[in-house]
């Protein structure tokens, strides 16, 4: 091979781990890895000792017949997934969408910001201010406008009905992700469009109807399922306000994991249940995958020299 | 060519039409107002629930005092701001010309500013800030150590957040600008099934994985370490900004590195010296959202650090409320508005790099 | 059909102004053109029209009747894009029923109406087709075809021309005026280019920088511009422009001086067009610099006491070289005399 194309060679391979080696080290660490932990992890019987006795089933017949708990979980799960998304995270942020982008832009814009203020702030600053908002006592700023104004009997939310707390919690934060992506889907139809539309006699609900939904038919379907993951999956802001009670009433499928590695200590049975959302995840990933414009992001590239 | 009876201009329909022209400009008039103010009035209801618990805190960290926490000043600052809002609201749909926006809205915050002054400025004070000089602020209101052992000082708390931030954007920035850039430009063995993992992953939820992770960083020793927090928040936000990344090199013309190539550069020396620069955008929109993530992180850190000396702001902020939330909610507010107020800044302030940041198409 | 007067129209953009007062009076029927450079203010003037744009200061009229406030979907007026803007997930026949949806008429009656206006319009092959799958020309009879269903009082075309190909082109001039003259609806057509104007057109709308400088048939502005801008963007290849000085009954061109039979003070401009100066032995003296074959024509630049000029002649051939010394002439009655310092037209001719 001569000198020049031996030197070649070597250069490539020194990029190749000069420029892809750092992440697909830390992504083999820190995200393969527990991946394939939590895979032979569910097989055993580690409990609060840390320790690996015997590799067993157990951890699956107990999920399928013994857990009566688990039931109970995926009945919350079901429930609060369907409500969030579809009020929410789908429909909420789609009038979002569509009134803030019928206002005038600096309006829309402000709004746009202050939904998103949920989203931008930190989790716990979030959470606290839903607990204050709740509080049972006559400090309670719903409790305050529902006694003073509305002359009715204060609530206890977070007691009586914490799952609508959850769902209102997690419902704000999720509408103003779909009103980001669907507004720059309604920003990026030619405005041509809109005006041949209102030369042709369309009033406002018809342009929506004809102009605006076709255009945003992939954008929607994308959310569904995007949102629909995240909300199988995270429960950051459950454990924050409700910590998953009272006792299990707000405890969806993957806090009740959580729970019962790090508050029980029964870790393997936590990696168990937390597999069957990692299967989920790797599905809906796969799905999302496909539904993504590959050749866009495949760009071949020009330079063939090292 | 003989004109079709049916496709020439109906004239008696015409001439019937033309008549209303007065009736439509009246309605068309109507609809406009009353449909502007409509959407308006729903944006402004619907905004009502997240404006007022973040204003609430804001003035509840000024003004409560030691036990309670009162409304009044809430109430009492709510009932001249929203009829300064409506007003101005009236005046913005009405008066189309800058300049008289502008005047309008100059007179009312500063009539709005004399009448809270003189309403509510009394009741301001910053004695709940207290917690920033004195780090035994817990213990004095207590009177008992809580929460397994003495609590930080603030400082603390807050300098292990910004280590934490700061050393996960580093990694952040050079590794998935990296292998961005190589993803982009280099063609290799395996490219597509590479980009299609990270898509994989990228789509993948990483809060799944958090037994296992707690596990490994115990076998190899990095369980309550920042250290290890700093590694997995890296990992786990990878793939998303590599695709971010990857997209901003996409963008740069090809000629930039051919030119610098046959100007003698090495393809490293052409990534250092000419790409780099022009992805700049890129590199600050992803390290401004990296760090505020960070910044924000609970539930891993929750879960991977136990020692009070290794806790960050978040976990801070949730032992404070837990501990003497019923007693004095004036600090516990007071600390989440000092919490809060970097990241808002930095989202306010480099809102303009974080809504360039696209991947396939989709804007994040 | 409709009257339409634009009184003082105006419009601004943060600042910046658009269409700087447009006074303009079309008759019932009528075809006419605007036409301009890019950023002249055309499409904007156009899109008040319709209703899409609101106008500052200034008032549009149909018939008579105020219309500023009324709406675009009130207005019936019909307009064909630069883009064609057609709806990308309908059909061709459901593009061109759209309007008819508002209009309250009834669905086979919509679609008898449709298929008749998509014959005249020759698409009605191209029915069940969505827009991706037609070309650039059938997109643009599909968008005329959508604005003429609802039987207009008002038909715009912005632009409608130029993104077709040049044989395209010509067949779509013919098409369109064939369809304005047949239907006799009100149509004003918007381009930048001077011969789509003065072929389709009754009279032509010359505008600039917001602002019309001339009204009138395609022979006024030809043989009469009232101003600089009119004579230069009139007539191809362009007018020679030189720059002089008039006092004492003469002006002062470069090298040459000029009688005139008047009198004139101050800096003018003086306009000669290529296609009236002519090789005659008589003349003055000029030396050709380059010629350019134009397949029916020749174009010479010659420079001689006036300047650098242009001027052309009739055949494919060309009879004079690079270096050659000829004598140039032109009538008088041909020369242009402007203002510099306003760019009027000024009535004083050239003397014989």
């Amino acid at each position: 091979m001569p000198d020049f194309a031996r030197a070649q060679l070597r250069r490539q391979r020194a990029n190749f781990a000069l420029f892809l080696g750092p992440a697909l080290l830390l992504l083999a660490c820190f995200f393969i890895a527990p991946a394939i932990v939590d895979l032979v992890l569910a097989f055993t019987d580690m409990d609060r000792t840390l320790a690996i006795t015997t590799l067993t089933l157990d951890n699956f017949s107990r999920m399928a017949t013994r857990d009566t708990r688990l039931l109970g979980a995926l009945g919350i799960t079901a429930i609060f997934v369907l409500s969030t998304l579809t009020i929410f995270n789908v429909t909420f942020a789609l009038l979002l969408a569509l009134v803030t982008t019928a206002v005038p832009r600096g309006m829309g814009a402000f709004f746009r910001a202050v939904w998103l203020l949920p989203r931008m702030s930190p989790s716990v600053v979030y959470a606290l201010l839903w607990l204050w908002v709740v509080d049972p006592n006559e400090r309670g700023l719903l409790n305050q406008i529902l006694v003073h104004v509305l002359g009715m009997a204060p609530l206890d939310l977070r007691n009586d009905h914490p799952l609508l707390v959850i769902i209102l919690a997690n419902g704000f934060i999720g509408a103003s992700l779909g009103m980001i992506i669907f507004t720059s889907a309604i920003r990026s139809i030619p405005e041509h469009l809109f005006h041949a539309a209102r030369a042709d006699g369309a009033g406002p609900l018809a342009i929506v109807r004809h102009i605006v939904f076709p255009a945003l038919r992939w954008p929607i379907s994308y959310m569904t399922i995007h949102q629909t993951l995240s909300l199988l999956v995270s429960f950051e802001y459950i454990l924050l306000i409700t910590g998953g009670g009272p006792f299990y009433d707000t405890t969806v499928f993957s806090l009740y994991a959580y729970r019962r590695a790090f508050e029980n200590g029964q870790y393997a049975y936590g990696a168990a249940l937390s597999l069957i959302l990692i299967v989920i995840g790797v599905i809906a990933a796969l799905v999302l995958w496909r539904l993504m414009d590959m050749r866009r992001l495949l760009q071949v590239p020009r330079i063939e020299v090292h | 060519m003989q004109v079709d009876a049916t496709v020439a201009p109906d004239v008696g329909a015409a001439a019937a039409l033309r008549a209303d022209w007065g009736a439509l400009a009246r309605r068309a008039r109507w609809k406009r107002a009353a449909g502007q103010s409509g959407l308006l009035g729903f944006l402004l209801v619907v905004s009502v629930p997240i404006i007022l618990p973040y204003f609430w805190m804001v003035v509840i960290s000024f003004t409560a005092r030691s036990g309670g926490v009162s409304t009044q000043v809430l109430w009492t600052a709510c009932a001249v701001i929203v009829p300064a809002v409506l007003l101005y609201s009236v005046v913005h749909l009405l008066a189309p010309s800058p300049r008289v926006r502008v005047v309008a809205a100059l007179l009312l915050l500063v009539t709005v500013g004399a009448l809270l002054a003189a309403l509510v400025g009394g009741q301001l004070h910053l004695a709940n800030y207290r917690f920033l000089w004195r780090t035994n602020i817990i213990e004095e209101i207590r009177s008992k150590a809580t929460a397994g052992g003495q609590f930080p000082s603030v400082w603390t708390a807050f300098f292990n957040s910004l280590a934490l931030a700061l050393s996960q954007t580093a990694i952040i920035l050079t590794v998935a600008s990296l292998a961005g850039y190589y993803i982009s430009r280099f063609a290799f063995r395996g490219r597509e099934a590479f980009l299609q993992g990270m898509l994989v992953l990228h789509a993948f939820p990483a809060m799944t994985l958090i037994i296992p992770i707690f596990l490994i960083l115990h076998w190899v020793g990095l369980l309550d370490t920042i250290a290890g927090v700093i590694l997995v928040l890296a990992t786990i936000e990878l793939p998303f900004y590599v695709f971010v990344l990857k997209g901003f090199f996409d963008a740069v013309p090809w000629d930039i590195e051919m030119s610098a190539m046959t100007d003698g550069a090495t393809r490293r020396q052409a990534f250092r010296m000419v790409v780099l620069p022009q992805v700049r955008a890129g590199l600050i929109a992803v390290a401004v959202f990296a760090f505020i993530r960070a910044w924000e992180e609970y539930i891993f850190v929750r879960t991977l650090l136990i020692e009070n000396r290794n806790w960050v702001m978040s976990l801070y902020l949730f032992w404070v409320s837990d501990d003497i939330m019923g007693v004095d909610y004036g600090i516990v507010a007071a600390v989440s508005v000092f919490y809060v107020v970097p990241s808002l800044l930095l989202y306010v302030f480099c809102q303009k790099y974080l809504t360039q940041m696209t991947i396939g198409g989709i804007r994040g | 059909m409709a009257r339409v007067e634009l009184t003082e129209l105006r419009k601004e953009w943060a600042g910046a102004v658009a269409v700087a007062g447009v006074d303009l009076s079309i008759e019932d029927g009528a075809f006419i053109a605007v036409l301009g450079p890019s950023g002249c203010g055309k499409s904007t003037t156009l899109l008040m029209l319709a209703g899409i744009y609101s106008p500052t200061t200034g008032e549009i009229a149909f018939d008579g009747a105020r219309v500023n406030d009324v709406e675009a979907r009130d207005r019936n007026v019909g307009i064909v894009f630069q883009s064609y803007a057609l709806y990308p997930n309908m059909t061709v026949l459901e593009n061109v029923m759209f309007p008819l949806r508002f209009k309250k008429v009834e669905r086979s009656d919509a679609e008898r109406r449709a298929r008749d206006i998509a014959a005249l319009v020759h698409i009605d092959a191209l029915l069940e087709r969505r827009p991706s799958q037609l070309s650039g020309g059938q997109q643009q009879r599909v968008a005329l075809a959508r604005a003429l269903v609802k039987r207009p009082h008002l038909l715009l075309l912005d632009e409608p021309l130029s993104n077709l190909d040049a044989s395209l082109r010509l067949s779509m001039r013919t098409e369109i005026r064939r369809i304005q003259r047949e239907l006799r609806v009100t149509t004003i057509l918007v381009t930048h280019d001077q011969i789509e104007a003065t072929t389709m057109a009754d009279r032509i709308v010359v505008m600039n920088a917001g602002r019309v400088e001339q009204v009138g048939t395609a022979k006024d502005l030809y043989e009469q511009p009232r101003t600089l801008f009119v004579a230069s963007f009139i007539g191809s290849p362009p007018i020679n422009l030189f720059d002089g000085h008039a006092e004492d009954g003469a002006i002062k061109v470069h090298d040459a001086r000029v009688p005139l039979n008047g009198s004139a003070r101050g800096d003018v401009v003086l306009g000669l067009r290529p296609e009236s100066i002519r090789v005659d032995g008589s003349g003055t003296p000029a030396r050709i610099i380059a010629v350019e074959p134009m397949g029916r024509e020749v174009l010479y630049s010659a420079d001689c006491a006036l300047g650098r000029v242009h001027f052309l002649e009739a055949g494919a051939e060309a009879r004079h070289r690079e270096g050659d010394n000829v004598a140039l002439a032109f009538s008088p009655n041909d020369a242009l005399l402007f203002d510099r310092s306003n760019g009027q037209r000024l009535d004083t001719r050239i003397a014989g």
